[in-house]
């Protein structure tokens, strides 16, 4: 996308006021994205976002610019601004880029560009008919697709000369019934880091319409869930967005390396119960959350979080490994060039256990079975989480008795780790975007069907 | 290379009318912002960025279609008229498309220049002395966000139909979470302030959120049950911003808003009422014209307890045989939708004391969590983590945490026993939500 030269330019002009380090980032992103609504597609969009980011390094402080203009007087420009505040005087000379990193993409067999707008329209169509058909109260599906080609390059002082191309293609389904004087929803978002190849042995449009139908039309049916203190039971999948939210984040060297989380320091030290260990891979064929390199040019790999309730490792940036004196580990991460990266999770699960499903239900007595789970947010500085249960069933002395609606979680991620006394056998992972003040991220989440002795469920 | 915005709209027009195109717009939007960022007394992000935008929309059959881009070469004005083309080839809606011929707008002072020449040196400076005042409440005082930010933006929406409106707008805004750790324990606590007048009160926002952290420390959960609530201005603006969509007719004529028909019914308490005031400068979403170029204009949603009007565009506007509200939103790579501006409830003249005094026994709120995922528009469910203050001796009590509220939204409305004169905006994004504090009858807590 920029020549070596253009790159060398820019990075010589970061380092012009005594910063130690410079990175420029460069990307180039075609999206489309088409929705369904009322059986008819309503809306199609295409756009190209374009641009690159400066940063320097001065210690541990970072210094960052954007601008649209790639041309080498454009990212001269914003190194120079980006170097601005420093008031030093040059005390490196940039390396040759001769470190390349340029992994073969993920592959991708039908590219998003490629694809007919007739076939991306067939398939909202399909979704929308099939979550039609689940019941006369589904009165509106709200079906869309998006899809995104992503070039991105990465050209630092350290010699690295890096790039990639990720294509990312996601279905979302959600249907609203109705009745009874009530609206609920269900939603399913099932993507993939590949193209449209996705629909044709992995992923099928209609189940996941019929199970956001089905989803919605349960809850319509359902009371509020009881409010306290109780044993919850979360479903594999997106019940992973449990560890996502009360461990993950705390997790990452973005709070860490500040000071600014419950586990800092405690590596090698138990923190959760011995049935739980944690991963976080970006290294998985296809899966949403996968990256050939992340966004400083470092190859992704497989990061054991937790091994048997004890702390292995964080989740490191540059900037972060300077600050916490560690090395990176390939999981840097941005939305777009509008953003300066930082450490963020990939695909990150709860490993597989060695306890029945059944079991796990029929032992917890009274209490949740969150069959499927929302978004949450957490605040790593206290540990406090919350997500919502999407459809959830009341337990009733070990059997599942009849769904409730309404139900939040909440806690102290590091409480919750420690209350976790069953993990199944059977691992899933389910997409979903994660938010940061590096951006919105596409990451999985996952787990086996899991237990907490105790939450506490807010409800009414 | 990239071109001058006039010299690429130009490029675009006439690609367009050679490709056969009779209606057709574009929308520019372009937007520059600074922000520093401190801990520990040291800057440790310091970020400038420059970014710009352009989105092309043209009727093509009685269908729109849509395309952007943030390169602004000969490529991308082909793309562009291509990109549209198809869009709206695809498209199946039947719905009303409008490309506006302009109107005159009101005129705003939006963008105050003495904001514009304060230097980066002294907006880093003013970062470090917002965390040094934040740190001096107490030792046990620690930062986890502690910034100074700029931003500067402008809008252009230029047409077939001889439209070329545009404005520009500022503002300057400080952050600040303060976190208290005592032995295991941590509180914390935030504050955040945005204004065009100038800088923030960096006193008021290090010290209340350096308290509020440390009263957190020794918060507890109270009993589950139901309780009289005091939603505090900060937090029943978020709660607004959660269920706003309701009031957008678009979302109602898709069958997802329970407010849909309802106009001229009662659907709140009598001393609710919900404005939309684009013409407020103080509000940061405010604007002299709509997305689609429709002249802003201030309006009450609900009056006295009375839905009066939900949000249009020309479209909804259109389906329903009423008038654009002026509600058109869109940012330079999406469709046209709805969306409010300056929404909030009216504030009285009753200082928060009063209201506390009125709900002994009950909960102040101060911060709801999990709005996107704990708040469902749809059916107006909400339950949400939560953080506060007993209400004891009619006066702020003890702390209290790790508790969850959940209500119906459009009940809670009816429920409504009054409302404050602390009117507070939150962080703007395409709307900006405000609110003073709210004194509801009952919801629903979950505690130990």
């Amino acid at each position: 996308m920029i020549s070596r030269s253009a790159a060398e330019l820019a990075l010589s002009a970061a380092l012009e006021t005594g910063g130690d380090f410079a990175e420029v980032f460069v990307e180039d992103t075609r999206r489309n994205r088409l929705q369904l609504m009322d059986e008819r597609l309503d809306s199609v969009t295409s756009d190209r976002s374009h641009g690159a980011g400066v940063r320097v390094f001065s210690g541990a402080s970072a210094y960052y610019a954007t601008t649209n203009d790639t041309s080498p007087e454009g990212l001269v420009r914003a190194a120079k601004q980006a170097a601005a505040a420093l008031l030093g005087a040059k005390k490196l000379a940039v390396k040759p880029l001769d470190v390349v990193v340029s992994p073969a993409p993920f592959p991708v067999k039908q590219r998003p560009g490629d694809v007919a707008g007739s076939r991306k329209s067939a398939i909202l169509h399909a979704a929308s008919k099939a979550a039609r058909a689940e019941g006369a109260a589904i009165q509106q599906v709200i079906a869309s697709l998006s899809d995104v080609e992503t070039d991105v390059l990465i050209a630092n002082t350290e010699g690295v000369f890096a790039s990639d191309r990720r294509t990312y293609t996601r279905l979302g389904v959600q249907a609203v019934a109705t009745g009874g004087g009530g609206n609920q929803t269900g939603f399913q978002g099932p993507g993939r880091h590949m193209g449209y190849e996705m629909f044709e042995a992995l992923i099928d449009p209609e189940a996941a319409a019929r199970t956001a139908a089905r989803t919605a039309l349960t809850m319509l049916a359902a009371p509020l869930c009881p409010a306290g203190v109780m044993p919850v039971a979360i479903e594999s999948g997106f019940g992973g967005v449990i560890f996502h939210e009360a461990c993950g984040h705390s997790l990452e060297a973005t709070s860490v390396s500040l000071g600014n989380s419950e586990f800092c320091g405690k590596l090698g030290q138990r923190i959760a119960s011995p049935v739980v260990t944690a991963v976080d891979d970006g290294t998985l064929q296809g899966e949403w959350g996968s990256i050939k390199i992340d966004d400083e040019g470092t190859p992704a790999n497989r990061l054991v979080l937790i091994e048997d309730g004890i702390l292995k490792n964080y989740m490191i940036d540059k900037l972060g490994g300077r600050r916490m004196g560690m090395p990176v580990t390939g999981s840097s991460r941005r939305q777009s060039y509008a953003f300066a990266p930082t450490s963020r999770m990939r695909n990150t699960f709860i490993a597989p256990g060695d306890s029945e499903d059944s079991e796990i239900i029929a032992t917890m007595g009274d209490g949740l079975y969150a069959a499927k789970m929302g978004g949450g947010s957490v605040n790593p500085a206290t540990g406090e989480f919350n997500f919502a249960v999407s459809e959830g069933y009341w337990v009733k002395d070990g059997k599942i008795d009849h769904p409730v609606r309404g139900a939040t979680l909440i806690g102290r991620g590091g409480e919750v780790l420690r209350k976790i006394d069953r993990v199944g056998k059977h691992l899933k992972l389910a997409q979903g975007m994660c938010g940061s003040i590096s951006g919105s991220v596409p990451v999985n989440v996952g787990q086996p069907l899991i237990r907490v002795t105790g939450m506490t469920v807010g409800g009414r | 290379m990239t071109m001058r915005l006039d010299d690429f709209l130009d490029l675009l027009f006439r690609k367009a009318r050679e490709a056969g195109l009779t209606e057709f717009e574009a929308y520019a939007s372009s937007g520059d912002s600074f922000e520093a960022s401190v801990h520990a007394g040291e800057l440790i992000a310091y970020n400038v960025s420059s970014a710009a935008g352009l989105g092309f929309r043209a009727k093509v059959n009685g269908r729109m279609g849509y395309a952007s881009t943030q390169a602004l070469d000969e490529d991308a004005a082909d793309m562009l008229v291509k990109g549209a083309v198809t869009s709206a080839t695809l498209t199946e809606t039947d719905d009303p498309q409008f490309i506006f011929e302009g109107a005159e707008t009101p005129k705003l002072e939006l963008y105050n220049p003495a904001l514009d020449v304060i230097p980066d040196a002294e907006k880093v400076q003013m970062a470090l002395d917002l965390e040094k005042k934040a740190l001096a409440v107490d030792k046990r005082i620690s930062t986890d966000g502690c910034a100074v930010f700029y931003s500067a933006g402008g809008r252009r929406i230029v047409n077939s139909k001889g439209m070329d409106a545009a404005f520009r707008d500022n503002a300057i805004g400080a952050y600040v979470s303060a976190v208290a750790r005592d032995g295991a324990r941590a509180g914390s606590a935030y504050r955040i302030a945005m204004g065009r007048s100038g800088a923030p009160d960096f006193d008021k926002l290090a010290r209340e959120a350096s308290r509020e952290a440390l009263d957190f420390l020794t918060a507890e959960p109270v009993p589950s049950g139901s309780y009289p609530v005091v939603l505090r201005a900060s937090a029943a603006l978020e709660l607004l911003a959660a269920f706003a969509d309701a009031f957008s007719a678009d979302e109602a004529q898709r069958g997802l808003s329970p407010l849909k028909g309802r106009e001229g019914e009662v659907v709140a308490a009598g001393c609710v009422t919900l404005l939309d005031d684009p013409l407020n400068p103080t509000g940061l979403a405010a604007s002299p014209f709509d997305g689609e170029g429709v002249p802003a204009r201030h309006k009450a949603v609900i009056d006295g307890g009375k839905l009066t009007a939900l949000l249009h565009n020309l479209k909804t506007a259109a389906k329903q045989g009423v008038s654009s509200t002026g509600n058109a939103a869109r940012g330079y790579s999406s469709a046209i939708s709805v969306a409010p501006t300056n929404f909030y409830f009216q504030p009285s003249e009753e200082p928060l004391s009063k209201l506390l005094a009125r709900a002994e026994g009950g909960l102040l709120i101060t911060e709801l969590q999990g709005m996107h995922s704990g708040a469902d528009a749809v059916s107006g469910d909400f339950s949400l983590s939560a953080k506060g203050y007993r209400i004891e001796n009619g006066a702020v009590g003890r702390s209290v945490d790790q508790i969850t509220v959940a209500g119906n939204f459009y009940e809670l409305l009816k429920q409504v026993l009054a409302v404050a004169c602390d009117l507070e905006f939150g962080q703007p994004g395409r709307s900006c939500f405000g609110s003073p504090s709210i004194l509801v009858e009952k919801l629903s807590i979950a505690g130990k």
